[in-house]
């Protein structure tokens, strides 16, 4: 989709995933990193072996990149950046607002003279406004997004995922602006400036809820009670080897799954004669209220408790009621319909003789594919090819080595 | 029925022309980007088998019937609906010659209406060329479970968000709300997007075949990569982080009120502590180092939380800012109302409804320089553009309207 768009990537581990997305899309990406590798290239390490170039982070965010190493805190590794920039049709950072400005190579250096450029910029709060200079990653943007104060239960501190949700909308909304601009240029042949909040992405999570609460402040946030997700009736379940996602809300589109769940109840003879007799026809989940969910809770989650996550997900898929398992890792990579869809690739690790595999892609796409097009690049694995492909010439690559603006791998 | 003027916008997408058909989030948030952006979208709809979300929270008082969801409006501004009934063949008619006239179709059904349609991707471009078609239900358009009818809580389930979020002592909890629902709309709308530059080289448009749960694993391709590497199943851990201590949510003064403190570095930890004023148990060699501090990481978490408590949270994020410590208040509904960043970024924009009054309406999480984001309107009431689509997109005359009206197509 996007062959021919060359893409810098600046950013840190708050936005690898906007240059992984336009790779994977098929844009030439070139990932920069300091001469000493990327702080991000941390624990945990494939096979637990301490090496920058096992980095699973690394290699799981940084995929259909190539890689060049460059020192920006340099003079001359500045310069090389300018460089660079001319022949980029996208810049993607994560600084500090202003932090590349004030040093004479950020948008504001390259868009008079290079006005196709698109550049965009992954902050926590955005690029201007109070909070524009606050520290954060991506706890902060959670909290002062607004999803954190929901999530959790009400008898303990509000909680995030464990894993960085925030970089997670970002990316893709920061890929997503970066396409917008591209699609723009296409007619005006200029580009323009992305400005990512990481904060602002998060509002979308509470889809509509803080909008909503303008309408009616009783909509305001709160933790749910135990098992609770929304509304006032459970939404996670205990079964005998985990954990499964089952809603009580109704709606007529809703009822039949309700329905087929207690048929198989009867099916199994465990449906109380109370239920059997039930009028599916007036149910409406917005009449209940706590009291008035505890027995169909009492009577789920007794049924719920004898049985497998498999097996009760297995009937779901069958007889059609919206029940999911609370899937991990294993779960996932094991999951027959992912399977199915070839979702998951193998990428070869040549130096490490391993292959491992990835998630593919974000989806099918029908022309070109969406799909990890190359394994993470080793530091400065591209230096030479890439800085070749600008016209440096090799005496001066040396001397870009040798006072280590670029990486010198024999020092 | 009413026949208004279409409301437009100006932005990146002026002209391009978008069908919507489909329910919910993961489409419908999906070219919401697009409308924000200037494309004149429409809705499919008819009120025999209306959108959940205008029905979702409909209870036999509810004052406005299918008119008075603010979810739905909330996440539909600036597009026009339009009443075809496509259990009739004439409907479905309508429906294709709508076709002719677009460049994209957006639709998020489980497989199967399409079909049943005739407005298949095989048949769809054989009408246009041109057309670019995304299809984002749960689990995509091929394999066994293809069918398996679920929603956004159901997405956040198989695709491991449950299980990462939460207590490690506690059940699997999720992040509130239904984190495919906001995932997965980026890349409908990200893969669209990239569908239609290629287009613009190809001169052909194509098919976009994507699964919400594979967005969402996607994002975690770190998770994955984990586990396929090491065998590790990542899990719950509550707020901390094996790279930052402390890192979580701390009591502050007033009810339910808390801030965000991440401390990545000892420089971050020493400014923490500085702020506290240098207390004597933040001194003691347990604390000095990121080992010690994970190691005695309830006593610290305890002691920090002592000292935040006497402060309110906005009030405490200043003062931790000012010294150079990530920290944010952790935002309630109420707070984002007015979070003076968000609104210096124009996050909300108030724009009248007809049945529910003055309503705020959400902008994506990034900006555009050369074109900020607008809505012309909230949501569209069911059918409120019928007619002008009819006469003035499809040229349709006043008897074939009134045909169609006689004829119960247009409801």
């Amino acid at each position: 989709m996007l062959q021919g768009i060359r893409v810098l990537d600046l950013t840190d581990e708050s936005g690898f995933l906007a240059g992984k997305a336009l790779g994977d899309m098929g844009a030439d990406v070139i990932k920069l990193e300091p001469p000493t590798g990327d702080p991000a290239r941390r624990a945990p390490y494939l096979g637990d072996i301490e090496d920058p170039e096992r980095s699973l982070l690394w290699l799981a965010m940084n995929t259909s990149k190539r890689g060049i190493t460059l020192d920006l805190e340099q003079a001359r590794g500045a310069a090389l950046f300018g460089e660079l920039v001319t022949s980029a049709d996208v810049v993607i950072e994560t600084t500090r607002p202003g932090a590349l400005d004030e040093r004479g190579i950020g948008w504001e250096a390259f868009h008079a003279a290079h006005p196709q450029l698109v550049w965009c910029s992954i902050t926590p709060f955005g690029l201007t406004g109070p909070y524009a200079a606050y520290a954060a990653n991506d706890l902060i943007c959670v909290a002062m997004g607004g999803n954190q104060q929901v999530t959790g239960w009400h008898d303990r501190a509000p909680i995030a995922c464990s894993m960085p949700t925030a970089y997670y909308h970002g990316g893709p909304e920061a890929a997503l602006g970066v396409a917008m601009a591209l699609f723009a240029r296409q007619s005006t042949g200029r580009g323009q400036r992305v400005d990512v909040s990481l904060q602002e992405t998060q509002l979308q999570t509470s889809l509509s809820g803080p909008a909503q609460y303008a309408l009616d402040p009783s909509r305001n946030a709160e933790r749910r009670r135990p098992g609770d997700r929304m509304g006032h009736s459970r939404e996670i379940w205990k079964t005998a080897d985990g954990y499964v996602s089952y809603g009580l809300r109704g709606g007529p589109s809703r009822i039949p799954n309700l329905m087929a769940l207690t048929e198989w109840m009867a099916e199994c003879d465990e449906l109380p004669d109370w239920l059997r007799d039930y009028d599916w026809s007036g149910y409406n989940h917005n009449l209940l209220d706590r009291e008035g969910f505890r027995p169909f809770e009492e009577a789920f989650g007794a049924f719920f408790e004898k049985r497998t996550m498999r097996e009760l997900y297995a009937n779901a898929v069958e007889r059609r009621f919206f029940l999911a398992p609370c899937n991990d890792a294993r779960e996932i990579a094991e999951h027959v319909q992912l399977r199915s869809r070839d979702f998951f690739t193998t990428v070869e690790y040549d130096w490490l003789d391993v292959a491992l595999e990835h998630p593919r892609g974000f989806a099918h796409a029908s022309e070109d594919g969406i799909q990890v097009r190359r394994r993470a690049p080793r530091i400065g694995e591209h230096d030479g090819e890439i800085y070749g492909e600008l016209g440096i010439e090799d005496e001066r690559l040396a001397s870009l080595r040798r006072e280590g603006v670029v990486r010198d791998a024999d020092a | 029925m009413q026949t208004p003027n279409l409301d437009l916008v100006p932005g990146v997408f002026t002209g391009i022309n978008v069908i919507e058909m489909g329910s919910g989030a993961a489409g419908p948030v999906a070219t919401r980007y697009l409308a924000e952006q200037g494309a004149t979208v429409v809705r499919i709809e008819s009120s025999k088998r209306p959108d959940f979300l205008r029905v979702l929270w409909l209870t036999p008082d509810s004052e406005h019937g299918l008119e008075g969801s603010p979810m739905f409006a909330m996440l539909n501004p600036g597009k026009h609906s339009v009443a075809f009934d496509l259990k009739q063949p004439r409907g479905i008619a309508l429906a294709k010659r709508l076709v002719e006239w677009a460049d994209v179709l957006c639709e998020n059904f489980a497989p199967g209406p399409m079909e049943r349609f005739g407005m298949s991707w095989p048949a769809l471009r054989e009408i246009n060329p041109r057309l670019v078609m995304a299809s984002g239900c749960l689990f995509g358009q091929t394999g066994p479970h293809r069918t398996y009818p679920g929603f956004g809580a159901q997405g956040s389930a198989l695709s491991g968000f449950n299980h990462l979020t939460g207590w490690p002592d506690r059940a699997s909890t999720g992040p509130s709300g239904t984190i495919t629902d906001s995932l997965a709309p980026r890349y409908v709308a990200l893969a669209i997007v990239g569908a239609l530059i290629e287009r613009e080289r190809t001169g052909r448009g194509q098919y976009i075949d994507l699964a919400q749960v594979e967005t969402a694993v996607y994002s975690t391709s770190d998770v994955m990569l984990r586990y396929f590497a090491n065998g590790e199943v990542v899990t719950r851990d509550g707020n901390r982080s094996p790279h930052a201590s402390p890192h979580g949510a701390f009591p502050c003064a007033g009810t339910d009120r808390w801030i965000a403190i991440a401390c990545r570095s000892e420089e971050e930890w020493a400014a923490l502590r500085g702020a506290m004023g240098d207390p004597d148990w933040s001194m003691g060699p347990k604390f000095l180092s990121l080992d010690g501090r994970k190691a005695n990481e309830d006593e610290l978490e305890r002691r920090l939380g002592t000292w935040t408590s006497n402060f309110a949270p906005h009030a405490l994020m200043e003062t931790l800012q000012a010294a150079g410590v990530p920290a944010g208040a952790v935002q309630d509904f109420e707070a984002l109302q007015y979070d003076p960043q968000l609104a210096i970024r124009q996050h909300f924009q108030l724009r009248e409804h007809p049945a529910l009054g003055p309503l705020q309406l959400e902008h994506a999480g990034f900006r555009l320089s050369d074109s900020p984001p607008d809505y012309a309107a909230a949501g569209p009431m069911l059918g409120a553009h019928t007619s002008w689509v009819l006469r003035d997109l499809l040229g349709l005359t006043e008897d074939e309207i009134a045909s169609l009206d006689a004829d119960d197509v247009l409801v």
